[in-house]
């Protein structure tokens, strides 16, 4: 007899699995709805979003490029509305939209002529350079192997921060292309393009945790008293990472959540793994947090968003922590990759911060005192930007003087108020 | 069962069309839900005389998407549902929703289908219904159409799945959300409490009872049978917000069961206590967190407006934006609103959820409370924790308190709305106006039978409209009851639960009376019957509760006679076995004597018989009717040979001749004459159609009990030329006769 398995509830790998089998508008809305649930939230929605989008690009009619900006624009805005406080979906399709526009201005100024190239490589720097439409006239094209392009120009960018009017830099694979495309051919090219575009904001969505992990021993001495606050799934990566290299005391903070319930304490997983890299752990519930900050080198802990005056979405309580390692003059190391940094400012909500349900913290059982009570349980913390000491990002570590500079070079101006573009559904 | 592949699950739970191919393999995999949109109750009267209860707005969105929205978060693919009143209503609301209309790409269910049954008074006719369509392919789920929960079911699918593929006869799961005795608000259904006994170690339900503060007995009876599981629970901590993980044996159950209407209070409770007979047992999946609860009266549906703004509800909350085109915010002061609300500067909204276009004007106050779209809130209104429905206009100083008011209802200026008042759809009420509180008023533009009422000027004003809201008095409860109304329901019926000015019984367990009760005329005790009081609390309990446990033989009598002549009435050709099916059921539930039986029986035939002499049943001739009264029914005479005889024996055949006797003689409004022929008639039909046989009636002719009173006398009488026809003919034993008389036999039959 078969065991029982099957799990009814939808996920997000059920619906990534199930694109093929529906219409793209059927997707795109459970997508949404998954996310009004909250069945898809947190580090899943950069996955998540990267994915729908990736089908938007290929499953939808367009004809041009606008067309295409437009259906993805509406779609990301349908997202960006269905968990507004999710900054991530907003990052991921800015993204998208940039990518689209760096593979249209490849392809026309192949077109056009092939000696403008190099002006237009920093189109994104100029807010006064919006890319010109595209000619319904059959447009010859670039077919080629521009694989590497959308990603590698994030890499390299990036490590050309100081040096972004270096004309020669990125899209030099266009210029060994051969000119004479029709049209049909132009849209299904840069239709893989961008697409082949999408799976690399996808490659760097699942390997920025490792590539964080990867700057752990520089961060982390030896002998070093680590303060990681709830830590997410990168921060456990980071450490555990870590304690191949280094021997160092991890102290684990957490909520005191009375309705946990579970039969495991907190973190038991991860503990498990640091002890046996011979690395000591020790459990602490968040009001005992104080006393060990004098004790403790560094506060770590991992951000939901970033925004671009440097400051932090976060789980609700790592303010606290934030707040007493800047008493101590504690450094305080923020895990962010670079998918998370937003091109706007917090809004009223996020500094308000999004409230979860009252029953984590108080139980119907608690009867009529609670009638008497209003409970609001915030779940994410926004951080003021003085509070943060660095940035550790996929591309190595920041301050919040570069965080401008990294922004530009991940989006595009055009496309940094997106979703305010598209008034009402 | 065993087709479940693991991927199969995930995949199939995303087929959205079921016409692409391989949807048919898939199909078993699918999760079906049921989803009972009419409870057959009157609770939010008069706001559902237009609207069904299940698209009332629950803090501006509709009850049924909540529902909706549960079994989508739960991967439901196939959606039942079954409406009772305004079905129309509800199939034109899903069908111009863009999200659940089944032939959009976006539903999220692969089906959804009405089904209708014209002639359903109770949930039970539903799944009976539903149990004769064999749509079910396996396990479904089970809810009714005012749930608001975020429970995730998949663990206690799991469980259910695995129990059932353990033993076959684990046929349901009951969700439960535990809650403490004293739960925040009132988060539990006030007024009748469920009475859990469950096994804690299986989480096998083992006893099924309800209890209000209105029964006389303030004491549940344990079944004995429960003491030999060993180790049991009895929990009243629990919320059964009614949500029912099923096989499809359920509905077997449900169909077995003619008589059961409630899924707890009937079904629960009595296919428990008939664990024996029917070997099935049922689950209870008890859960610590999440959240769940039914609007099943007003005043849950306060309560949980109250848990959506306060977030116990998560992720329904007004924020979520789950309708199409909803634009909540969260707002300073603990709010929510939509777009385009326009709040002046000087007024204050705290707690609250506004709609869409609504304008509050300077000075207002609202706490509390939840304004649909477009409504006009004057200056200085103020609005406490009360409900107001799209459209309605608050005129300038009106306060409103605890109170709910419908759409498009216009209340003026300097009103007085007092706590608990409810004011249903297109009321107009006139400026200062103070309505009654004591009790809190009522107030609809419609009466009951959904005619425009007749404005009382005195309530609402001259320029007013709508009218006090009567309840329609059930005139055969109220016979019932003995004047004295001790339905629980009249504790849910309002906004606000108090039970001042109810009679309520002081019992304690010190009362309990052990006193086994005999039925003098059958000399039958019934066991484990706690009935110290007099009959009329029996009536009593038997309205409010249906412990037909504690049923005295007296009211199997009632019910199997009334059984049997219903069916003998009926105009169709239906086989008479569906009622030999409920008669023995009957018998089965009330562990009846033989003798108690045949007299049921005897009653049965011999008052249909009497009914067809009546004139205006056309007046037949007692031959006549004897032989149409047991004739007219395939099978019914067979019926009687079977059941009401029981044998060959001389003796029981005097026995059944007695108790017709009995019978007609106790029958009203027949002459002795007239009854003594039918009394000859029948038996003369019976003797014919080979259930008597002569020395069966000679020897009814010999008992004494035949001839002991005048009128048994008469009637015995007047079968003295049959007894000499059948002495004569048992001299001539003429087989001859004989052969003729089994041709006739044979004619009659077909």
């Amino acid at each position: 007899m078969a065991p029982s398995q099957a799990s009814y509830a939808p996920s997000l790998d059920n619906l990534i699995k199930s694109f093929n089998s529906q219409p793209l508008e059927a997707s795109i809305e459970s997508l949404i709805f998954l996310l009004k649930r909250r069945q898809v939230k947190g580090d899943e929605c950069a996955r998540a979003t990267a994915h729908i989008l990736r089908q938007v690009v290929a499953k939808s009619k367009w004809h041009d490029v606008d067309q295409l900006l437009s259906r993805v624009q509406s779609a990301g805005s349908r997202l960006v509305r269905a968990a507004p406080l999710e900054p991530v979906i907003g990052n991921i399709v800015r993204r998208v939209l940039g990518l689209i526009r760096d593979e249209a201005s490849e392809d026309r100024n192949n077109a056009d002529d092939v000696t403008s190239e190099a002006a237009s490589d920093i189109q994104t720097l100029g807010p006064s350079a919006p890319p010109p439409l595209p000619r319904p006239v059959p447009v010859p094209i670039r077919p080629g192997p521009s694989a590497i392009s959308a990603g590698m120009q994030v890499s390299k960018s990036m490590f050309n921060l100081l040096s972004v009017a270096d004309p020669g830099d990125s899209p030099a694979t266009g210029a060994s292309t051969p000119l004479s495309q029709a049209q049909p051919a132009s849209v299904h090219a840069l239709r893989s393009e961008v697409m082949d575009g999408i799976e690399e904001i996808l490659d760097e969505i699942n390997q920025a945790d490792d590539q964080i992990a990867g700057f752990s021993d520089i961060q982390i001495h030896p002998g070093d008293y680590v303060l990681a606050y709830q830590p997410t799934r990168s921060v456990e990566r980071f450490l555990v990472k870590a304690a191949s290299k280094r021997r160092f005391t991890v102290i684990i903070a957490c909520l005191d959540s009375p309705n946990s319930g579970a039969a495991e304490p907190p973190y038991a997983t991860l503990r498990k793994k640091l002890n046996t890299a011979g690395v000591n752990t020790i459990n602490l519930v968040s009001n005992g947090l104080m006393a060990y900050i004098p004790r403790v080198n560094k506060v770590i802990f991992g951000a939901k968003a970033v925004y671009q005056n440097g400051g932090l979405l976060v789980d609700s309580g790592c303010c606290i922590a934030a707040q007493a390692a800047h008493e101590h003059l504690k450094p305080v190391i923020v895990l962010c990759p670079v998918y998370k940094f937003c091109p706007e400012d917090p809004s009223d909500e996020v500094s308000r911060g999004e409230l979860g349900t009252p029953s984590s913290y108080v139980s119907y059982a608690n009867g009529p005192g609670v009638d008497a009570l209003e409970v609001e349980n915030t779940v994410t913390d926004y951080i003021p930007p003085e509070l943060v000491d660095v940035y550790l990002t996929n591309l190595g570590p920041q301050t919040r003087h570069h965080l401008a500079s990294i922004l530009a070079d991940h989006y595009k101006t055009e496309d940094i108020g997106f979703s305010l573009q598209l008034g009402e559904p | 069962m065993s087709k479940q592949g693991g991927k199969g699950g995930a995949a199939a739970g995303k087929a959205r069309k079921p016409a692409k191919p391989g949807a048919d393999e898939k199909r078993e995999d699918a999760l079906q839900a049921v989803i009972l949109a009419d409870s057959f109750q009157d609770r939010f009267k008069p706001f559902t005389l237009e609207t069904p209860r299940c698209l009332l707005p629950l803090v501006n969105v509709p009850v049924i998407e909540y529902t909706l929205e549960f079994l989508a978060s739960n991967g439901v693919q196939e959606v039942f549902i079954y409406c009772g009143a305004h079905s129309e209503k509800v199939e034109q609301y899903i069908q111009e929703s863009s999200r659940w209309n089944p032939n959009s790409i976006i539903s999220p269910f692969s089906s959804l289908e009405f089904i209708r049954v014209s002639d359903a008074n109770s949930i039970g006719d539903f799944l009976r219904d539903l149990d004769k369509r064999s749509i079910i392919a396996g396990d479904f789920i089970l809810v009714h159409g005012d749930i608001v929960s975020n429970i995730q079911l998949d663990a206690a699918l799991a469980k259910h799945r695995a129990r059932r593929e353990a033993n076959r006869d684990a046929c349901m799961t009951i969700v439960l959300r535990s809650v403490g005795e004293q739960p925040h608000r009132a988060a539990k259904a006030r007024g009748i409490t469920p009475v859990f006994v469950v096994d804690p170690t299986t989480g096998r339900c083992l006893q099924y009872e309800e209890t209000h503060p209105l029964q006389r007995e303030h004491y549940v009876n344990l079944d004995p049978a429960v003491f030999t599981h060993g180790e049991f629970e009895i929990r009243t901590d629990l919320i059964d917000c009614g949500i029912d993980i099923c096989t499809p044996d359920v509905l077997a159950l449900w169909s077995e069961s003619f008589d059961y209407e409630l899924p707890r209070k009937n079904f629960l409770h009595g296919v428990l206590k008939d664990w024996e007979l029917n070997g099935k047992m049922l689950y209870a999946e008890i859960l610590d967190n999440g959240y769940a609860a039914r609007a099943s009266n007003l005043q849950m549906y306060d309560c949980i407006s109250k848990d959506v703004l306060e977030r116990w509800t998560l992720p329904f909350v007004p924020d979520s934006n789950l309708i199409h085109g909803q634009t909540y915010r969260r707002v300073k002061g603990g709010s929510y609103a939509e777009d385009h609300v326009v709040v002046e500067r000087g007024a204050k909204v705290t707690q609250s959820a506004v709609g869409r276009g609504t304008t509050v004007k300077t000075g207002s106050l609202i706490s509390g409370s939840v304004i649909g779209r477009r409504c006009k809130i004057g200056k200085d209104v103020r609005i406490e924790n009360s409900y107001i429905w799209d459209y309605a206009v608050i005129g300038d100083g009106a306060s409103v308190v605890h109170s709910v008011i419908a759409g498009s209802v216009v209340v003026g200026a300097n009103c007085r709305i007092p706590e608990g008042s409810l004011i249903s759809f297109n009321v107009h009420i006139d400026d200062r106006i103070q309505l009654p509180s004591k009790p809190p008023a009522r107030i609809s533009a419609l009466t009951d039978d959904r005619q425009p009422a007749k404005s009382d000027v005195s309530l609402v004003g001259n320029g007013g409209k709508g009218a006090l809201y009567q309840v329609a008095a059930d005139d055969e409860e109220s016979d019932d009851e003995n004047g004295i109304k001790r339905d629980p329901a009249i504790l849910q019926s309002s906004l606000i639960y108090s039970l001042e000015g109810l009679n309520l019984s002081t019992s304690s367990i010190s009362t309990l009376a052990f006193e086994d009760d005999y039925d003098s005329d059958d000399g039958i005790s019934v066991a484990g019957s706690f009935q110290g009081n007099a009959f009329g609390d029996t009536r009593d309990r038997l309205s409010s509760f249906a412990s037909d446990d504690a049923l005295k033989p007296d009211s199997f009598h009632n019910d199997a006679v009334n059984g049997l002549v219903d069916a003998l009435r009926a105009d169709n050709n239906a086989d008479f076995d569906s009622a030999k099916l409920e008669f023995m059921g009957l018998r089965l539930a009330n562990n009846a004597s033989d003798s108690a039986m045949r007299r049921a029986i005897a009653v049965a035939f011999v008052r249909r018989a009497a009914e067809l002499m009546k004139p205006e049943h056309g007046g037949l001739e007692p031959t006549k009717a004897a032989e149409k009264a047991l004739t007219a029914k395939n099978g019914a005479v067979k019926f009687i040979k079977e059941v009401a005889v029981g044998g060959e024996e001389v003796a029981q055949q005097a026995e059944f001749g007695l108790a017709l006797q009995k019978a007609l003689s106790g029958v009203r409004n027949l002459e002795a004459g007239r009854a003594g022929a039918l009394l000859a008639a029948m038996l003369q039909q019976l003797y014919s159609l080979d259930v008597l046989e002569e020395d069966g009636i000679l020897a009814w002719w010999a008992d004494k009990r035949a001839a002991d009173s005048e009128e048994m006398n008469k009637l015995r009488e007047k079968c003295r030329v049959l007894v000499e026809w059948l002495e004569n003919a048992d001299e001539e034993e003429s087989s001859e006769e004989e052969d003729d008389e089994d041709e006739d036999d044979d004619e009659d039959d077909d």
